[in-house]
């Protein structure tokens, strides 16, 4: 067999498993498979290529342009199975021809887009793969390809896939997986073409989640990111029963995880034998690996019946849990492949295993060190390369008396392309010894003062010695030490302030009682040198090392307090003290707290809220609290006096706004009548003044007397519903004019320039015709030159004169005159970017009836008349809809949005708050996730954080279901007080971390991630987040502290 | 055996399956209806019921443009009021092309469809450095109160404006949407032409493979 030969089949074979395993999980994640996914597409189109790999010509048939045709039909002359698949193809087939002579099925395009006429239509793909495709989703192609294979030599040339000793049978049995799965014509959105959504990713995640949750290796561990540890039950290394169930379990199945397979890897079993190939496999169950070699002549039953062959065969077989080993050796040979030799505890050497040439011991090992991670991790860990991938660690080799001691065992040291790499178990308790010993045999003893790269792998170790230092004890002991982060310190100090108690015993021997390490000890080092010679020197360098853990460690803490120390409050408030805070604010508590208003802290009440919320039915009596519309610990008279303050505000705004809103509302109609009257449609004359650019001003005042006639009469008419509470004639409108003006003009933020503000009161003394003037003074200026209509004006002015009702005159003119142009124009904008939101304003929520919606729009209104400056901004509506719900109280509401919106409306355009959360986001990700904050950076670089957006201009109102959004919010204003004024960010941060490893395994980039998130809306569990949320905060207030 | 020949008949060519994916970004003021455009387009309903957007909303829709081709229409649905400085031209990015939607029955929003698109053109180009095709759609067209729509000046202002195109749509009855969006593919397949070998090919596949090739060639008895 040629070697290119070989490769092509390996090939071959690598596109089916590659398609299998992604058939496989999409079955396991979705329950089903669509027949039109394109999973299915591509593994008829791998399992094809195999089938016509050396297909002998005459079983092709000679002419056929079809030889999946071909050789199918031939198949089915012999085998029933397949002559079935025959059959149902050609059926199909015709099917598909009476389709196409329909003209229907000619347009692709309207294929798409009628999904009717697509029923039983096949895509061309389909068409293309129907032989395969048909047989797959029937379920018998594993059968008709063992078939194939049991009879290869009828159909193939000796060098085919198929008729490859191992190769087919493997072929077949990879296929045993896909024909077991179910498959459905039906059609769901078009859900199969998409993405995979968030919800799957999520489930996705769940199935793997057993070795997700970990920082990868090869990343410096964050600043102290706890993990949780998935505790899932021993899956056993059973031996499988049966043979073929054995080979099944070599694949991948649902409980086990192929993370690895090669054939042909060779071992020798004994020592008096040859070398012999097999199947060498690695496989994750939920909490062990393990390592299979099965020889070939198991895998492919090429054997004879002899049970006593098979048993022998079956001997050769290993099976080895990962639990066991604690050193892998390797040998690595240009030309020859490159040998492993697992080492396990008892300093037993397993059989080599002999890997043939061309980076499968590097691949190998690469999958192996994904496979340890939950706990384990090789040392010294594979380097990441960019655009190669894992690489073995640069080594250097050193002639030097400091040789490193497992050198000398390697058979060939000169080469560089020996490696002693150790399964590690970082969350072990004697960690900190086992480490810095590693780091020892690793750096291979390189003396300090060497070149630039030496230097840098000692700062790399460095850091790592000292983030895992800080990182660790915290991650693996109990929540209970969680909050010591002196231990810290402690795994450091005590190398640092007094090496030589340490250091004096030799520490691999006498400190590494765990089991894992002793042995590892042994059977690893066969060390020649004096062995005192050997404790100085590491002495020397575990001082040395720790100084510079000690120096590192002191730099970065001085960072994190220069960025962090801002974000939180420094005093921590645990969550025990007085009492357990974790049943929040109930209703017991806060009737004692009424009676008792003297000897109950607001800090002890905000300490409930913060760390459990508050009990539903009391809400609407402690928001106004939170929210600052009360203050903690007055009476009820004084609460009564700012009710009806507030009370009598609501009032008067709602009075300014509504007034200046018919002005608005007369206008629109004034200008609809005008463009009507200008010809065309609205667009019509838009596109012409844009064209021409003869006026930039859009609001036209010209209008005729029927019109006016019929829109005074329209306004009259909407008057009542629109102002319940204020009567709406003129003289009162005149006197809630009167009362304003100055409060209008004179506000800082009108910013309206004061040539145009017309007095009120000269428009009330001014006769009809003065009024007039000023009126339409702003049309006449802009108007002034291209004017037809002008005669119009004088005729509807006489008219106006001429109908007499002199108070509706008044009104108008008075109204109109009360505001000027730019201001009407900003109302009139603002009013309708209100009505467009509030009219789509959580209409899926019970409280949002019409009459509420009413209720937020005259709430949202006045909030926006008093902030005209920076006007209505989309979210608002979002922001005041939860407190309505809860308050129910139209004054109470406006007065506790207004506080609200002391915070929030810093997050609008206008105000700046919301770079400032992004950047702060960046700092805190960078120091508490820094892998995932280099991930962020390298796939395209979202640190800009815009993903968060909506979260921080909504308080994550957005993300949540209604009842979560109460209790959210709650605890971001308790926040404040007891922990940090930026909960936020924390909040923000718990959600990235949460889904941290989905969106680092996904490799996700700002599209993915903003998609991700905007898809999990609603379907997080708030609880969790805040809970995640709080910790965080802690673990910044405590690294701030820990000077 | 008659089958067999069907679904060979593309004879021995290497039939090539392309796999594009275009992001479109939908803009325009608030209100005008980008949401429910989006939402007719790609689930094919209508409900009154869309809360605003903030930020920015997703949709894919897939295409079977011809045999040979599938096309992903990623539609990003970005927030009318969207004044967050820069991030827009983050939205923006790697977009090539765009729905720019305004409402017949407020002018306003006409009015506005200029800075968009100006927006657009100043935050993102093709990678030729020429601006991304856009299409104007005149949305809620079913609320046209007259139906004199003078199309030579709105011709007009596409053609200054920049605009391949103009359509009268309607969401809620669903008139003109397909129609435009594939107007939008046809401008960003023929921009890809002009310039091929750009990064949008992201799953060329090529479904045949090469072991026949060479024996379909070779006779023998």
């Amino acid at each position: 067999m040629s070697g290119s030969g070989n490769a092509a089949k390996e090939q071959l074979l690598w596109n089916v498993k590659k398609e299998v395993k992604q058939i496989m999980e999409e079955a396991v994640t979705r329950k089903f498979v669509h027949e039109d996914s394109s999973h299915v597409i591509a593994l008829c189109g791998v399992v094809e290529s195999c089938l016509l790999h050396m297909l002998k010509r005459r079983a092709a048939g000679f002419l056929r342009t079809d030889k999946i045709a071909a050789l199918f039909t031939k198949v089915g002359k012999t085998y029933d199975v397949a002559s079935d698949i025959c059959k149902k193809v050609q059926d199909l087939l015709q099917q598909v021809d009476g389709r196409k002579s329909q003209p229907v099925g000619q347009e692709s395009l309207k294929r798409q887009s009628s999904a009717t006429s697509k029923a039983l239509a096949l895509t061309p793909q389909a068409i293309k793969h129907i032989w395969v495709r048909t047989a797959l989703i029937e379920r018998v192609l594993d059968k008709i390809m063992q078939h194939i294979v049991d009879n290869c030599s009828k159909y193939y040339e000796k060098e085919a896939l198929l008729a490859d000793p191992v190769c087919g049978p493997i072929l077949a049995c990879l296929l045993v997986g896909p024909c077991a799965l179910e498959y459905t014509k039906l059609k769901t959105a078009d859900h199969f073409w998409t993405d995979p959504s968030a919800d799957e990713l999520v489930q996705r995640h769940r199935i793997h989640g057993a070795h997700g949750r970990q920082n990868s290796p090869s990343k410096r561990p964050a600043l102290a990111i706890r993990k949780r540890h998935s505790s899932g039950s021993t899956a056993e290394d059973r031996f499988a029963a049966s043979a073929r169930d054995y080979v099944e379990s070599l694949h991948q199945n649902s409980r086990t995880h192929l993370l690895y397979g090669k054939n042909n890897v060779l071992v020798q079993p004994k020592d008096d034998m040859e070398a012999i190939p097999g199947y060498l496999s690695l496989h994750q169950s939920v909490d062990s690996l393990t390592l299979k070699w099965t020889p070939n002549q198991l895998m492919n039953g090429t054997l004879g019946d002899s049970e006593l062959e098979k048993s022998i065969f079956w001997d050769y077989a290993l099976i080895v849990p990962f639990s066991q080993i604690v050193c892998i050796h390797c040998h690595q040979q240009p030309e020859r492949g490159g040998t492993l030799v697992l080492v396990s505890q008892d300093g037993i050497q397993r059989p080599p295993l002999h890997f043939p040439p061309g980076g499968h011991l590097l691949a190998f090992l690469s999958c192996l060190e994904n496979g340890l991670l939950p706990r384990g991790q090789l040392e010294p860990p594979l380097w990441s390369q960019q655009g190669k991938g894992k690489v073995f660690p640069k080594l250097r080799k050193r002639n030097s008396r400091n040789r490193s001691v497992d050198l000398e065992e390697m058979p060939v040291v000169e080469t560089a392309a020996d490696y002693v790499f150790r399964i590690i178990y970082p969350g072990h308790r004697h960690e900190n010894i086992t480490i810095n010993y590693h780091h020892l045999a690793a750096s291979r003893s390189a003396s300090v003062d060497d070149d630039e790269e030496e230097e840098d792998k000692l700062h790399a170790m460095l850091s790592m010695i000292c983030s895992r230092n800080l990182t660790d004890p915290k991650r693996m002991k109990d929540i209970s030490d969680m909050m010591e982060i002196q231990g810290f310190g402690a795994g450091l100090l005590p190398w640092q302030l007094d090496p030589c108690s340490q250091g004096s015993s030799c520490l691999s021997c006498s400190t590494s009682s765990s089991p894992y390490d002793l042995p590892s000890c042994c059977s690893c080092i066969h060390d020649r040198t004096p062995l005192k010679m050997l404790c100085e020197s590491m002495k020397r360098q575990i001082v040395s090392r720790a100084f510079y853990g000690w120096l590192a460690y002191c730099r970065h803490l001085s960072t994190v307090r220069m960025h962090l120390s801002a974000l939180v409050n420094h005093t921590i408030i645990p969550p025990d003290k007085p009492t357990n805070a974790a049943g929040g604010l109930t209703k017991e508590v806060w009737s004692k707290y009424q009676k008792d208003k003297k000897n109950y802290k607001e800090l002890e009440l905000l300490r409930r809220v913060y760390y459990g919320g508050v009990q539903h039915e009391i809400r609407k009596e402690v928001w106004p609290f939170l929210l600052g519309h009360y203050k903690f610990g007055m009476t009820k008279k004084e609460m009564d006096r700012v009710d009806e303050e507030i009370m009598l505000q609501y009032e008067k705004v709602m009075a300014e706004w509504k007034a200046c809103e018919i002005i608005v509302k007369l206008r629109e109609k004034e200008s609809q009548t005008v463009t009507k009257f200008s010809s065309g449609s609205s667009i019509d004359s838009h596109v012409q003044r844009l064209i021409h650019r003869d006026s930039t001003i859009s609001n036209d005042v010209f209008i005729s007397v029927d019109e006016m006639d019929s829109v005074e009469r329209e306004l009259k008419v909407q008057e009542d519903p629109l102002l319940p509470g204020v009567s709406i004639d003129a003289p009162t409108v005149v006197a809630v004019l009167e009362q304003q003006p100055s409060v209008e003009f004179d506000s800082p933020d009108s910013g309206l320039p004061s040539s145009r503000n017309y007095s009120v009161t000269s428009g009330i003394l001014s006769s009809i015709d003065d009024g007039q003037s000023v009126c339409f003074e702003d049309g006449a200026e802009e108007e002034t030159g291209l004017d037809p209509q002008r005669p119009d004006k004088a005729h509807k002015t006489k008219g106006l004169e001429s109908k007499g009702s002199v108070t509706e005159e008044s009104l108008i003119s008075v109204c109109s005159a009360a505001y000027t142009i730019e201001m009407l124009d900003t109302v009139a904008l603002n009013l309708h970017r209100i009505d467009k939101d509030v009219q789509r304003c959580d209409r899926n929520y019970w409280y949002f009836s019409a009459e509420n919606l009413e209720k937020l729009r005259n709430i949202m209104c006045s909030y926006v008349w008093e902030h005209l400056d920076v006007g209505y901004v989309q979210g608002m509506c979002d922001l005041l809809a939860p407190l309505m719900v809860i308050l129910d109280k139209d004054e109470l509401a406006y007065s506790c949005f207004t506080h609200l919106m002391k915070r929030m409306s810093q997050n609008f355009p206008n105000g700046g708050a919301m770079d400032t959360h992004f950047a702060n986001m960046r700092s805190l990700i960078q120091i508490l996730d820094s892998e995932l904050f280099e991930l962020m950076h390298q796939n395209g670089d979202y640190t800009h954080f815009y993903f968060c957006y909506r979260w921080f201009l909504l308080d994550f109102k957005r993300e949540l279901l209604y009842e979560d959004v109460f209790t959210v919010w709650e605890v971001i204003w308790a926040a404040k007080h007891i922990s940090s004024e930026h909960f936020v960010l924390f909040i923000a941060l718990a959600l990235v971390e949460l889904y941290r490893e989905i969106i680092r395994d996904n490799n996700m980039d700002f599209t993915d991630i903003i998609k991700f998130f905007n898809e999990m809306a609603e379907h997080h569990n708030a609880q969790e987040i805040l809970q995640i949320a709080r910790a965080l905060v802690c673990r910044v207030q405590t690294l701030i502290e820990n000077k | 055996m008659a089958g067999g020949e069907r679904s060979g008949g593309g004879s021995a060519e290497v039939v090539e399956c392309r796999e594009h994916l275009f992001k479109i970004l939908v803009i325009g003021e608030l209100g005008v209806g980008k949401t429910s455009i989006i939402k007719r387009y790609v689930h094919q309903l209508f409900s009154q019921h869309y809360r605003a957007t903030i930020g920015v909303d997703f949709a894919l829709k897939v295409l079977n443009w011809d045999s040979k081709t599938l096309v992903r229409l990623q539609l990003w649905d970005i927030a009318g009021q969207e004044r967050f400085g820069n991030m827009t031209r983050v939205y923006y990015k790697e977009a090539v092309g765009a729905l720019v939607v305004f409402d017949v029955t407020r002018g306003s929003t006409f009015d506005a469809v200029s800075k968009w698109k100006h927006d657009l053109d100043s935050k993102v180009l093709l990678p030729n450095g020429s601006p991304i095709p856009a299409v104007l759609l005149a949305n809620k067209c079913d609320q046209k109160k007259d139906g004199g729509q003078n199309s030579s000046s709105m011709d007009q202002f596409c053609k200054d404006g920049g605009f391949a195109g103009w359509f009268e749509t309607s969401a809620k009855d669903n008139i003109n949407i397909d129609e435009a969006t594939r107007f939008l593919v046809e401008n960003i397949l023929a921009n890809l032409k002009t310039f091929p070998g750009e990064e949008n090919d992201v799953g060329k596949i090529k479904l045949d493979t090469d072991p026949m090739k060479a024996e379909s060639k070779s006779q023998c008895c």
